[in-house]
């Protein structure tokens, strides 16, 4: 779909974006501080307070949350995948212990779980919020996963497969994981999606990664509305940050959307 | 019935103490004036207060708890019952209209504007409301409602009326009552925009596939009015599924609210919370431990109360799910 290429060609901007920016396009002079946005000058975004173009700003900002984000949904996904099926096949205590696991995950708001184990990664960077996001962003991968391998080893073919003498490595990976390949790529997304969400918020909060180590979306946004109250800054400062932000998000969600659509067997009317 | 709401409340009590104790350990391993100490014994006098009252009633930093965080958790449940009032009385408008219209242009506009709506974040969301309708001196927006602060209350000098030089007064009776919801009011538009987009579309496919029912034919074909087949039939097999679904949303619904609360500074659970958590950036400053886990155990309470609640409604509305 339509939307799958709008994410693909914003995240390879992002990705090669900062490379191509040469200096010459921050001016830090007096003339161009709080500038609104104009076509010319490569100042498509406009200004912030000491002069630094946005549109540079959010390019790295971009370059860096995407990475975040799909690492940490990269990660959180391979550990999910492989702790919810050892849980989804073998059954027994391990389930138990895993299940007991992710309920104790459902007790508190996740906004508040990060706000409180980001205080240990001070001074927050791009690679410890990936990490900090993986340790708890596998849970619900697991238990999508748990749920969909349980049901599906006790099809005909797995069952065929087994009697037919088949180590359980091969029943695993010739069987099991193709077909729950699809209910994997669908929790994958709604996972990105939700990693995007929750980095932004917690920059935003000024509890992430700050402005002064790297940029981020979440933080350019913080920034700009920070100092919007502060210094008089326009909408522009946190507006782009923003609309690119919702861009990624509305995208994501279609794609997930569209697969989800594409792999539901057909309704019987 | 009633031993199935025992048993989940025990293991949801459990669970709440396992998650708290962890947190526990989390923060005054890291926190100071906690962190000068071994962490069990901490945790021990800490849990020896329990039952007395003291671990949850005298903070560390020798403030008041249960007043400061209980009247801040006063504003948020304030701010979440707003919200979902609006959600309710405009989700449900909203869903029966494009599922009564559907293929229409209406429908395909309302299709793309509630999808618009979940995908945003909150934050901002927040901050377009707060500059696009709040009153802040040389924004841009229209000044329909303040934009920072609780009834009687500038935090930061924000807020300021530009002509008085003054915070407007509270006031007392129903003028406060009624400057409390002109404060609350633009918070909680913010964070009913999303769950109002979510909630529409949900209902709007849940009245679809209703009005395909046979049943909705048999209605028509009686000769029933179009609008008495909609709403006497269709929402009300919808809504079996519509009540619950919002209830178990509020775990989402929370952590939008502390950041609302947060962004428009009305001195509820974010504002509060958010701001220990800042406290402890430089890592020098002593934050008070009891107080945040006073707030977690709020925030845990509602979160078990909530799913509580959304069982029992499941179980009430929906017979077939009364399997235990």
């Amino acid at each position: 779909m339509i939307s799958g290429f709008i994410l693909v060609a914003i995240f390879i901007v992002g990705a090669l974006g900062p490379h191509f920016v040469s200096p010459a396009l921050v001016h830090l002079t007096d003339e161009w501080r709080n500038h609104p946005p104009t076509i010319t000058d490569w100042n498509l975004f406009g200004t912030d307070a000491i002069g630094e173009n946005l549109l540079v700003r959010t390019l790295y900002g971009l370059h860096t949350s995407e990475i975040t984000a799909l690492a940490a949904t990269v990660m959180a996904t391979l550990i999910g995948v492989a702790l919810g099926s050892i849980a989804g096949y073998r059954g027994g205590w391990l389930d138990v212990a895993i299940m007991r696991v992710t309920d104790l995950l459902g007790v508190f708001p996740l906004i508040v779980v990060f706000l409180a184990v980001y205080t240990y990664f001070t001074p927050v960077t791009a690679w410890k919020a990936t990490f900090a996001l993986t340790i708890f962003l596998w849970i619900p991968v697991a238990r999508v996963v748990r749920a969909e391998i349980s049901s599906i080893r006790e099809r005909e073919f797995v069952q065929a497969a087994l009697s037919l003498g088949a180590s359980d490595r091969r029943v695993f990976l010739r069987h099991l994981l193709p077909t729950a390949s699809g209910t994997i790529i669908i929790a994958a997304t709604a996972l990105l999606a939700q990693v995007f969400v929750l980095e932004a918020t917690l920059d935003f909060f000024r509890l992430g990664v700050s402005t002064a180590t790297q940029n981020t979306l979440g933080n350019l946004i913080g920034e700009g509305q920070a100092n919007v109250f502060a210094l008089g800054q326009g909408w522009w400062s946190w507006g782009f940050p923003a609309g690119v932000l919702l861009v990624i998000l509305v995208c994501t969600n279609l794609v997930g959307d569209g697969i989800a659509e594409a792999i539901r067997p057909p309704r019987q009317r | 019935m009633g031993a199935f709401i025992l048993r989940r409340l025990a293991l949801g009590f459990l669970a709440m103490f396992v998650a708290l104790s962890g947190s526990f350990f989390f923060f005054s391993a890291k926190f100071l004036p906690l962190s000068e100490s071994p962490i069990l014994h901490n945790y021990w006098v800490w849990l020896r207060g329990i039952p007395s009252g003291q671990s949850l009633n005298d903070g560390l930093l020798g403030g008041h708890l249960v007043s400061i965080v209980g009247s801040a958790f006063g504003r948020t449940m304030l701010l979440l019952a707003l919200t979902l009032v609006i959600v309710v009385v405009i989700a449900i408008p909203v869903g029966c209209l494009a599922a009564a219209m559907r293929g229409s242009v209406v429908d395909y506009v309302l299709r793309i504007a509630t999808y618009i709506a979940w995908a945003v974040p909150v934050f901002v969301v927040a901050i377009l409301f707060q500059e696009g309708f709040g009153r802040i001196a040389g924004g841009w927006g229209t000044g329909w409602f303040p934009s920072i602060g609780w009834a009687g209350q500038c935090p930061n000098g924000q807020g300021i009326d530009p002509h008085t030089f003054q915070c407007p007064a509270a006031g007392h009776g129903f003028t406060h009552v009624a400057q409390v919801i002109y404060h609350l009011m633009l918070p909680a538009l913010a964070l009913a925009l999303g769950f109002i987009g979510l909630n529409a579309r949900y209902l709007r496919n849940s009245v679809v596939d209703a009005l395909d029912a046979p049943y909705v034919t048999v209605a028509r074909a009686k000769g029933l009015p179009e609008r008495v087949v909609v709403m006497r039939h269709a929402l009300r097999n919808a809504f079996v599924a519509f009540v619950p679904a919002i209830v178990s949303d509020i775990g989402v619904l929370f952590g939008g609210a502390l950041a609302v609360d947060y962004i428009f500074q009305l001195g509820g659970l974010g504002t509060l919370f958010i701001g220990l958590l800042q406290l402890n950036a430089d890592g020098n400053t002593p934050v008070d431990t009891y107080e945040l886990q006073l707030m977690l155990l709020f925030a845990a309470c509602v979160m078990l109360t909530a799913s509580m609640i959304g069982e029992i409604l499941l179980a009430l509305f929906d017979p077939r799910t009364r399997l235990d």
